[in-house]
């Protein structure tokens, strides 16, 4: 399928590049057009080399030479850090490689993530009952961030709140505190549990060593690992003391 | 659904409830299934008297029914009756909550009533004189001992349906009809509706139950007679006995002989606790996820419908008209300031469509997805212990959409590193939380994907296994505890006190057994809500 794209990309492209393409060697020029054919893809070494039918000396010469006359540049695949992938200097790697908008040179921007989720928390807190739409416009009033956030960012913020358990989605009855939102409208609330210093509750079977346990599929009444040599149960009775 | 684990767990309640004897009959019936008594007898080594001894005491508590069948003779001999024997796994394993079914009697009727519900727990099964007898036997003398009180427990007991007729010793099962037999060799069409009937265990104990319209019947004609009678009786109960013992022990046939079926027996009706620690729990649910008022609500409609449940785990309350539903409200703790508004209101957060015509307003509430929820609620939390936050997270993700995920979308989701993500849901897999599938896809290059998903039902039983499983090295550890301070335990109590090593040594187990106690009734809980609920 990208191959379709990818030659009427070239199409397109050709008579801008064309003074460029002449100037360069056969070899160079041959990897430079596979690596502008993917677009805003990159390329691995190993394909460019694959594709070209060039051996690896020739690939990483040419490679070497249009890094210098700046007409490709390296970029980061969030699948494989460790494989060097290149692109054409016109392009800005797409969300696949980069991984989105959470990730920064190849590394997810933990820090961006808890900020937000801390916002979003306080936004909730003092509001209640909130929509992605409103926490997403109070943002953009108050002009609390410094940088620009998407909907679709506030969105996936929220939804991994709701599977942390911070807070919960539910449905606008249009009753209540939801009166103000109509029936049926996605919304957030705080969840009972967390938030009120209670925590995540834990239940009956996480809460004794068996329960949270990684042996416990090797623990037999007179096995090597059994309950009555068990160490993890000494420690647990040392903390209830 | 009885796991390996839950295996183990019965077998040994009963071994340390009724001795090994008992335990190996009940292993190899819960193990094989129903079996005669000559195939027990094969089975376990033990010797013919053995053998029946065993079955007689563990029918008398409620683990294992009898019921006879016709079966064809070999070699052109004549048909003749055979009893089978089958075990009853969840009766086993309630005697470990037995502790939790007298709070129950002792909350709702007050101490006299558990006093009879103690004997009725501890004895098995019982006739009213038995109950009145062995009574007397507890009561010191310095106590008006007296037949009417006990007539008065017995029967709120029997009211409240804490306590049963017991079922029929060995009911017989007739045949299977006409249209049934032929089913079996009806290929594939007809296979399915065979799955649908009922095994000859459910059949059997379908047969033994009491009719429902005498299941909970006093008779309370000749009450105070008993008391009259009582030594006479007692005279002619050993002879009989004894007889008896003789009888089954010659005869191929069932263990109950003729007479002691005339007098009633009663048992304690298990189904009415497991209800309403059913209800319990999921009042305890709501008033936790949800808040306090919507627990008063789901406690006050099921206070309403929970004599017209027919079985434990019924999907959906009763419907109750919202007028009913107030009144009942208003009755509980807390529920006093609530109008109808703030009731609608609660009804809505249980999950109830408020109606657009308020006319007849009526509503059920969703049992079943509130044990669902707290089902989550209870795997969850141990993925969250055992695996750490991401993984709770991203098992949340799977759990909630209930379908397979490739692994960069799970890893996207849920804020996960993806190198990090793999390794989580690798282990997760390992240990049979998830499910895993590949899918390779022939481009210029063959890429692999990895696509995962929680499959509730196996998981549901993987976690079931490994609570039976706890809750047994629980009771080891409590076993241990005991035989390792079984000097202490067995030295007079001043002794212990006066010196200061026994007495601390004997302070810690004694907080040692405390904590192991209640986190066992509290994993218990758990149980019940996988297997019962
Ligand atoms: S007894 Fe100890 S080793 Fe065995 S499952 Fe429990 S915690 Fe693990």
């Amino acid at each position: 399928m990208s191959r379709s794209i990818s030659t009427s990309a070239l199409k397109r492209k050709r008579p801008e590049s064309n003074s460029l393409n002449d100037s360069l060697v056969d070899a160079d020029r041959a990897v430079f057009n596979v690596i502008k054919s993917k677009e805003d893809m990159g390329i691995w070494t190993r394909d460019i080399k694959w594709e070209t039918s060039l051996p690896e000396n020739v690939v990483n010469k040419s490679l070497k030479s249009l890094l210098n006359k700046k007409l490709i540049k390296e970029v980061v695949n969030i699948k494989n850090k460790g494989r060097k992938h290149y692109m054409a200097a016109e392009f800005e790697p797409s969300k696949e490689v980069t991984g989105g908008a959470w990730y920064v040179e190849g590394n997810l921007d933990k820090e961006l993530i808890n900020v937000l989720k801390g916002l979003c928390l306080k936004i909730i807190n003092s509001q209640k009952v909130v929509t992605v739409d409103g926490v997403y416009d109070f943002l953009k009033k108050h002009k609390v961030t410094t940088f620009d956030c998407t909907k679709q960012q506030i969105a996936e913020i929220l939804n991994s709140m709701v599977l942390d358990n911070e807070i919960i989605e539910v449905k606008s009855t249009g009753l209540g505190e939801y009166h103000s939102f109509p029936i049926g409208t996605i919304c957030y609330r705080i969840a009972s549990g967390a938030g009120l210093g209670k925590g995540l509750k834990i239940g009956a079977m996480a809460s004794i060593p068996c329960g949270m346990c990684p042996r416990i599929s090797q623990c037999t009444p007179d096995g090597i690992i059994s309950p009555s040599t068990c160490m993890y149960y000494k420690k647990w009775l040392d903390i209830e003391f | 659904m009885v796991t390996q684990h839950g295996i183990k767990l019965a077998v040994y309640l009963v071994s340390s409830f009724y001795g090994d004897h008992n335990s190996k009959v009940c292993e190899c019936l819960i193990r094989r299934g129903t079996l005669t008594l000559a195939q027990i007898i094969r089975f376990t080594e033990l010797s013919r008297e053995n053998v029946r001894h065993c079955l007689l005491a563990l029918i008398h508590q409620n683990c294992v029914q009898a019921f006879s069948i016709q079966q064809e003779g070999a070699f052109g001999e004549a048909p003749k009756i055979v009893t089978h024997y089958m075990a009853l796994f969840d009766n086993i394993i309630h005697h470990m909550r037995f502790p939790k079914f007298i709070v129950i009697v002792k909350e709702e009727l007050g101490e006299e009533c558990e006093k009879v519900f103690e004997a009725l727990l501890q004895h098995g099964r019982l006739s009213f004189s038995q109950i009145v007898d062995r009574h007397k036997q507890t009561v010191s003398k310095e106590e008006n001992f007296n037949v009417d009180n006990i007539q008065e427990s017995f029967t709120k007991l029997v009211n409240g349906r804490f306590v049963e007729r017991c079922p029929a010793p060995e009911p017989f099962l007739a045949p299977p009809s006409e249209e049934e037999t032929p089913a079996k060799k009806r290929g594939a069409k007809s296979s399915k509706v065979r799955e649908v009937s009922e095994t000859i265990e459910q059949r059997a104990l379908a047969a033994a139950a009491p009719m429902e319209s005498i299941r909970f019947l006093v008779e309370t004609h000749n009450w105070s007679d008993v008391s009259d009678k009582n030594n006479a009786e007692k005279l002619t109960a050993v002879t009989i006995g004894k007889k008896r013992k003789q009888d089954f022990l010659d005869t191929d046939g069932g263990l109950l002989d003729k007479d002691e079926k005339k007098e009633v027996l009663w048992r304690v009706n298990f189904e009415e606790f497991i209800r309403r620690l059913r209800h319990k729990a999921c009042i305890a649910n709501v008033m936790s996820r949800l808040n306090n008022e919507c627990g008063i609500v789901l406690s006050a409609i099921l206070e309403l419908t929970r004599s017209s449940e027919t079985k434990v785990n019924t999907g959906s309350t009763a419907s109750v008209s919202i007028n009913a539903v107030y009144d009942e409200v208003i009755k509980k703790q807390g529920g006093l300031g609530m109008n109808l508004e703030r009731i609608r209101a609660c009804l809505v957060e249980l999950g109830c469509e408020m109606p657009t015509i308020r006319i007849d307003e009526e509503y059920s509430i969703d049992l079943k997805s509130i044990i669902e929820l707290a089902q989550n609620e209870e795997v969850e939390s141990i993925v969250l212990k055992r695996y750490g936050r991401e993984a709770y997270r991203m098992f949340r993700f799977l759990s909630k959409s209930g379908r397979l995920h490739e692994t960069d979308k799970i890893a996207d989701t849920t804020f996960v590193e993806k190198k990090d993500a793999i390794k989580i849901l690798y282990k997760l897999w390992k240990d049979d939380y998830l499910q895993m599938e590949k899918i390779t896809v022939n481009g210029a290059r063959q890429t692999q994907f990895l696509l995962w998903k929680v499959n509730r039902q196996s998981l549901w039983e993987h976690v079931l296994d490994e609570m039976y499983h706890a809750a047994l090295n629980l009771r080891l550890r409590i076993a241990d505890e005991l035989e390792q301070e079984k000097e202490i335990l067995q030295m007079p109590k001043d002794k212990v006190t006066q010196v200061e090593e026994l007495r601390k040594r004997y302070e810690r187990l004694k907080k040692v057994r405390i904590i192991y106690e209640s986190s066992l009734m509290n994993l218990d809980d758990a149980l019940m809500l996988f297997h019962d609920f």
